[in-house]
């Protein structure tokens, strides 16, 4: 995947959740983004990934190198066909989960990434996109 | 399903264990039953978590860190999370997690000396 500009990665079963992240950080690294900015980048990417598995069992994680007006980023697009969030505002609320776990995962990647858009409703296809760019906070 | 097995080691009156970089939730899962069913045939003062490699703690990963030191205290010992890397850390507070009652500890040598087995 060296020097492509965009690519996919499959998320099939629970192992691809550890697939996700290592792919994430190959990426992320190439693009240039320092250690700490990497770590934030995969801890979400792992967040969102371990959703399209727990919530609808399979799917997948687009990425894209993003240049736009002299910055470079990342942004990571995570679809799925599961039942879709019915509340997105509640989903994002931390402690918030319809499923056993801490509820942080959504809101707390989106605190780590800096911007995030959800395409959600109940049965249609799910999008949760993520960006990140190299020195802006 | 690869399961990488983590050995639960037993040194001095504590339970080791060195947690590999990116472990996949069901590794994590079998660890948490490995170290209990140590907990019981040892019956050492505590635990040591060496995540010093651990490149990625999510919120998983930090669940079920939180429910081992909780399960080991019930049976009576203590828990020691040692070696985050400051990444990790810088991630782990803002992604909004804590990490329950488990101690942390800069090192696995520091962590022996919290569990006064030096």
């Amino acid at each position: 995947m060296s020097d492509n500009q965009q690519g996919e990665v499959r998320i099939d079963s629970e192992v691809d959740i550890v697939t996700v992240r290592k792919a994430v950080r190959e990426i992320a690294q190439q693009i240039g983004f320092g250690a700490t900015d990497i770590t934030r980048i995969v801890t979400s990417a792992s967040e969102l990934a371990r959703n399209v598995f727990n919530y609808a069992g399979v799917g997948a994680m687009h990425w894209n190198r993003l240049k736009q007006n002299g910055s470079i980023g990342i942004e990571l697009i995570f679809i799925d066909n599961g039942p879709g969030i019915p509340d997105i505002e509640q989903a994002l609320t931390p402690g918030y989960s319809t499923m056993k776990s801490l509820g942080m995962g959504l809101s707390g990647a989106k605190r780590l990434m800096g911007e995030m858009e959800i395409e959600s409703a109940p049965g249609k296809v799910t999008k949760v996109k993520i960006r990140k760019w190299i020195g802006r906070y | 399903m690869n399961i990488v097995t983590i050995s639960v080691v037993k040194v001095r009156d504590v339970l080791l264990v060195t947690v590999p970089p990116e472990p996949d939730d069901s590794t994590i899962s079998q660890l948490q039953e490995n170290i209990l069913l140590a907990m019981e045939r040892h019956d050492p003062k505590g635990l040591i978590l060496d995540i010093s490699t651990v490149e990625t703690l999510d919120s998983y990963f930090a669940r079920t860190i939180v429910e081992t030191s909780e399960m080991v205290a019930l049976m009576g010992g203590r828990t020691i999370i040692a070696g985050m890397q400051p990444n990790v850390a810088i991630t782990v507070t803002q992604l909004g997690l804590t990490m329950g009652n488990a101690k942390s500890a800069l090192d696995v040598d520091r962590a022996l000396d919290m569990l006064e087995v030096g």
